[in-house]
């Protein structure tokens, strides 16, 4: 589905990105490892084209998006989730979720059916404003969002992180029906290997902004885990 | 007093009018439109030009001021306001360089001059619009009597501050500005095209100024200069009123205006002028975000 041919990143001077192949298999979640601060969050960035300066090849489907817009490759089926969130406190949750629907191929601008089955409590509560939900719900909004532009493949940025821990368990499910139930293709930053191994299909873990290992998740043994990870 | 406070209506919707603009380029875009004042002035000359060339009245020239000063806006943003994004002061120079080149096109006739060649109605002079028989003189509105050119500037202006709003706050275009001015990188990963919709906005906020030259054009004279008090105006409108807020940019207007017109009505013009600026001056330091803005992050 996604495929990175030697994709270097930089923020102004500085090089991020070194050299990046990865390949994301379509229907898969695949987790992108690593500690703190070794280019997981610039990678999405990258894909979703919020990097300023980009080499190297990224195919989506085959064709090269890299030289194209943020908007363009949101219409092309990708969608973001970004840490943090990003959702827009003084916009109704009802505006939030169709900021996603612009991305939509065919124009139209609805709440997909998908948001009501997983996200009840946002469709009940469509006027309130975004700003107002808790950090648990504000991460459903975030992902309501992104499934509002009917994606192919979802970029998710830490989904559980600052979210209280009866909810991480609510997200993590989510997560994996995403991907089971409604086929989504998933590219998943995290930092709970235990989580990654339970849901993800495939792994890539990174170091100083390269790949450094990239397998299907039983290669992910704990010396790996524990070469790479380990603080 | 009910005559009073239609002066002050009449003062206040010249104040939205010139500020519904600025209120849309500064206020959503984060720009500083130092020519916003000579889009004003554009609007003005398109109302004297389309007279002595076309023979259209004032009512006609409105739609052709907001197509050609909306054009001028666009371009203005393709050519220079679309490298400046986030650099406040930077929008400020450059815009300033705009106007002075906006005025000396108008001045200098596009170069003509130098050749000795001729435009009626641009150049360094003076200019003058009649205006139709229907808007001048005096009409009654509610046992009193209003003059009637003042009574169709508020009209306009109710008009174009609600189709603004209908615009801003209830159309699909209206969600993507506000959605750009709160977090333009997230826009554009949900699909919005920030560049397109800039364009366009800067154009729209443009077109209005251009309106407000049209109005301006009834009742005052139309020179070069014209447009460089109303840009202050404008900026005071919506500075006062609050950054990225349309009902603040719409009560501000009211607010100084009314307070113009009834300073001036027990003092003179001048007092007038120096109470509006305290008052702005006094809001600033009271609340420096305006009255009302919307809350940030």
């Amino acid at each position: 589905m996604l495929a990175l041919r030697a994709v270097d990143g930089f923020y102004g001077r500085s090089h991020i990105l070194h050299g990046v192949t990865l390949d994301v298999p379509a229907g898969a979640i695949t987790a992108i490892l690593g500690r703190n601060g070794v280019g997981k969050t610039s990678l999405l960035r990258a894909l979703m084209g919020l990097m300023l300066l980009l080499e190297g090849a990224i195919l989506l489907d085959g064709r090269d998006i890299a030289a194209e817009p943020a908007y363009r490759r949101a219409r092309a089926g990708i969608a973001y989730v970004p840490q943090g969130r990003e959702i827009i406190p003084d916009f109704s949750v009802r505006e939030n979720i169709l900021m996603g629907s612009f991305a939509r191929s065919d124009g139209r601008r609805v709440i997909p059916d998908l948001v009501g089955e997983l996200f009840p409590y946002l469709v009940q509560n469509l006027e309130r404003p975004g700003g107002v939900l808790s950090g648990g719900q504000q991460q459903q909004l975030a992902i309501a969002r992104a499934l509002a532009a009917d994606p192919k493949l979802l970029l998710l940025d830490e989904p559980t992180e600052g979210i209280q821990p009866s909810i991480v368990e609510e997200i993590e499910t989510i997560i994996v029906r995403l991907n089971r139930e409604a086929g989504l293709t998933i590219l998943l930053v995290e930092q709970n290997v235990f989580f990654a191994r339970q849901a993800a299909q495939h792994f890539a873990m990174m170091e100083k902004g390269r790949v450094v290992a990239a397998s299907a998740i039983a290669e992910l043994t704990d010396a790996l885990v524990h070469r790479h990870m380990a603080v | 007093m009910a005559e009073i406070i239609f002066i002050g209506l009449s003062l206040s919707s010249i104040l939205l009018l010139v500020a519904l603009g600025l209120a849309i380029t500064y206020g959503a875009m984060g720009v500083i439109n130092m020519a916003h004042g000579e889009l004003v002035m554009a609007g003005a000359y398109v109302t004297v030009l389309s007279g002595i060339w076309l023979h259209l009245n004032i009512i006609a020239a409105i739609p052709l001021a907001f197509l050609v000063t909306a054009l001028i806006g666009y371009l203005i943003e393709r050519l220079v306001v679309r490298r400046l994004y986030g650099r406040l002061l930077d929008t400020l120079l450059a815009t300033w360089g705009v106007a002075i080149l906006i005025q000396q096109a108008v001045r200098l006739e596009f170069g003509l001059s130098f050749f000795g060649r001729h435009i009626a109605g641009l150049g360094v002079g003076l200019q003058n619009v009649t205006v139709p028989e229907a808007l001048t003189g005096a009409i009654t509105i509610g046992g009193v009597q209003v003059n009637a050119f003042r009574a169709f500037i508020i009209g306009v202006t109710v008009v174009l501050t609600f189709a603004t709003w209908l615009l801003m706050y209830r159309s699909s275009f209206g969600v993507q500005v506000r959605a750009i001015m709160r977090n333009p990188n997230m826009a554009a990963a949900c699909g919005i095209n920030v560049q397109r919709v800039n364009a366009l906005t800067f154009a729209y906020g443009s077109g209005l100024a251009g309106v407000a030259g049209v109005m301006m054009s009834g009742f005052k004279t139309v020179f070069p200069d014209m447009g460089t008090p109303m840009v202050v105006d404008g900026f005071l409108v919506v500075a006062a009123g609050g950054v990225g807020s349309l009902l603040g940019t719409i009560l501000s207007a009211g607010l100084l205006g009314q307070i113009n017109g009834i300073v001036a009505s027990v003092t003179n013009d001048i007092l007038a002028r120096a109470m509006v600026f305290a008052v702005v001056i006094l809001i600033i330091v009271l609340k420096p975000r305006g009255l009302f803005s919307y809350r940030g992050r």
